[in-house]
């Protein structure tokens, strides 16, 4: 099982993607958060650490597409082939993947969250402007938003195991993402329902617990509730993995 | 594994997608040292054989074993068998020394192995360049190192001559001769014959997913009136040596003879190794690529002398 890890995450470096991925990542959260501290006016109650921390948060969707490569890419350039004859139990190959790619999904968001709070600890005290934001709360926001990106990864790979298409499973999870289920959250009665408990609600108790207003459901209770939907996705990525004819 | 179980063995096999038969009730085996030929033109259902036997497609009916076991079940897959497959089979934007250690670590293989095996298929001075710019002739040569990687006693390829010119079909021919001397089992795909005649053993020809005839080289030609013409002032002390070693051998005209169970190259083996003068060694009657249209085209030849007698 180790030595199928490993391989993942072996592929994992051996690509321009990750490194892309993580650089693009690093990119953003620094121009954005490196702007909103430098610029802004942080009015009476507002609360300038929580919100230089959730600029970290922007790694979700770039974790998001990490995921969502990780079988469909086997599969757009054939090497699926290879890999499963090196490791045939299709089960395996799937856990593998998602080790190696929750793995990922940690370490892209330590270094995302790493970099917003340097900017927040460089940045503010030149302006003499506190974060206001106490440790314990600090640690409580980063620790659900890292577990948030290593779980949108494994998301990621359930989904693209199952949609399989590359362009198809990376188009339709950030649409995903980023518009359909907040467009669905605007139907008459179920869109309350999925507001709170769709993978949207369950992003926002895990990883904005310093929000206003908060999530309807509590961070740990937010956190088991997105391990749920991987879980959900890995196993229907899984089941269809096995059933398939692999014939390219 | 049993003993008996034949490297690579495929019983009454059957696969169906969607509405298309694409492998018919096919049934034939691959003893350890043998090289074979598995052809037919293409779409005959040879990718789709070769691929269940090595896991990657289920089987509508009967089943593809490796040394008596489906490949799945295999307790070390990368060495009891190595397959080069058509297609891509590596990330372009990966080094072909990368796309080696990916394998290699599924595998348990170390990496000692990874650096052997690229010298030994001569691609070390553009190991650490990306595969998307390897030629078509690098590509298959990693994909022999790959297959290569966990030294198996049984090897699967399927069109590994595509795309290679004349200096690479020889370099591969010498290769896989090497490697069957080693006693491995060589089940080997192609849609030309030509291609593989003067390498293999033996050869299993299918037409429509159906086994159409598993038979050693010479066996195919003799059925035939086919077999190799030689001529020369040693002729007649050739036809005695082929006599002792069994062969069928019959007078020609014009001093030469005619030897219908041998193939063109065991004929050359035999005269090197004895020192045999001749001026003329030929195919005679049908030749192998003959024979093989004959047995792929689509008109059996029953439906042809049933025409000619009505």
């Amino acid at each position: 099982m180790s030595g199928a890890i490993r391989s993942e995450l072996l592929k994992l470096r051996t690509t321009r993607t990750f490194f892309g991925i993580v650089i693009a990542t690093l990119a953003l959260v620094a121009l954005i958060a490196g702007a909103q501290a430098a610029a802004d006016s942080f009015d009476a109650g507002s609360t300038p650490g929580v919100d230089l921390l959730d600029v970290a948060g922007l790694a979700q969707p770039f974790a998001l597409v990490l995921g969502l490569l990780a079988v469909s890419t086997e599969f757009r350039h054939g090497t699926i082939t290879p890999t499963l004859l090196a490791t045939p139990d299709r089960i395996r190959l799937m856990i593998a993947k998602l080790s190696a790619h929750v793995t990922a999904g940690l370490v892209l968001g330590v270094v995302a969250y790493a970099l917003a709070a340097i900017l927040m600890w460089i940045i503010l005290p030149l302006r003499d402007i506190p974060t206001g934001l106490p440790v314990g709360d600090g640690v409580e926001q980063v620790v659900g938003g890292v577990v948030c990106i290593a779980l949108l990864a494994a998301i990621g790979v359930g989904v693209g195991a199952v949609i399989r298409n590359q362009v198809g499973a990376v188009i339709g999870g950030l649409a995903w993402y980023f518009m359909i289920e907040p467009l669905l959250t605007a139907i008459p009665k179920v869109g309350g329902w999925i507001e709170d408990y769709g993978i949207g609600g369950a992003i926002a108790a895990v990883s904005d617990t310093q929000f206003e207003g908060g999530a309807e459901i509590g961070q740990i209770a937010g956190g088991l509730l997105l391990l749920g939907y991987a879980a959900l996705f890995a196993i229907a990525g899984a089941i269809l993995l096995r059933r398939r004819d692999i014939s390219a | 594994m049993t003993a008996t179980a034949p490297a690579i063995e495929v019983q009454r096999l059957s696969k169906r997608f969607g509405t298309t038969l694409a492998v018919d009730d096919l049934s034939f085996s691959v003893e350890a040292g043998k090289i074979v030929g598995f052809l037919g033109p293409n779409g005959a259902g040879k990718t789709t054989t070769l691929r269940a036997l090595l896991g990657l497609i289920r089987p509508t009916a009967g089943s593809a074993t490796i040394e008596g076991r489906p490949y799945a079940e295999l307790d070390d897959p990368t060495a009891t068998v190595g397959a080069v497959l058509d297609g891509g089979m590596f990330h372009p934007g990966r080094s072909g020394r990368n796309h080696l250690r990916v394998i290699a670590l599924a595998a348990g293989v170390p990496n000692a192995r990874v650096d052997e095996l690229l010298e030994l298929v001569s691609l070390s001075d553009s190991a650490k360049r990306r595969a998307g710019g390897y030629s078509l002739g690098m590509r298959q040569r990693l994909g022999l190192a790959a297959a290569l990687l966990g030294d198996p006693r049984v090897l699967v390829l399927d069109e590994p001559a595509n795309g290679l010119d004349p200096q690479g079909i020889r370099w591969l021919r010498d290769f896989l001769r090497s490697l069957a001397a080693e006693g491995r089992a060589i089940l080997v795909s192609s849609h030309v014959l030509s291609e593989v005649a003067q390498t293999v053993d033996e050869v299993v020809v299918i037409h429509r997913g159906r086994s159409i005839e598993q038979a050693p080289i010479g066996e195919l030609l003799a059925g035939r009136g086919g077999g190799v013409r030689v001529a020369g002032p040693d002729a007649s002390r050739l036809a005695e040596l082929l006599r002792a070693d069994g062969a069928e051998v019959s007078d020609g005209h014009g001093g030469a003879i005619v030897v219908a169970d041998r193939s063109g190259e065991q004929v050359g083996a035999l005269i090197a190794a004895n020192g045999i003068h001749i001026s003329e060694l030929a195919s005679a009657g049908q030749t192998l690529e003959e024979v093989f249209f004959e047995l792929t085209s689509d008109e059996q030849p029953e439906a042809a002398d049933d025409e000619q007698a009505a």
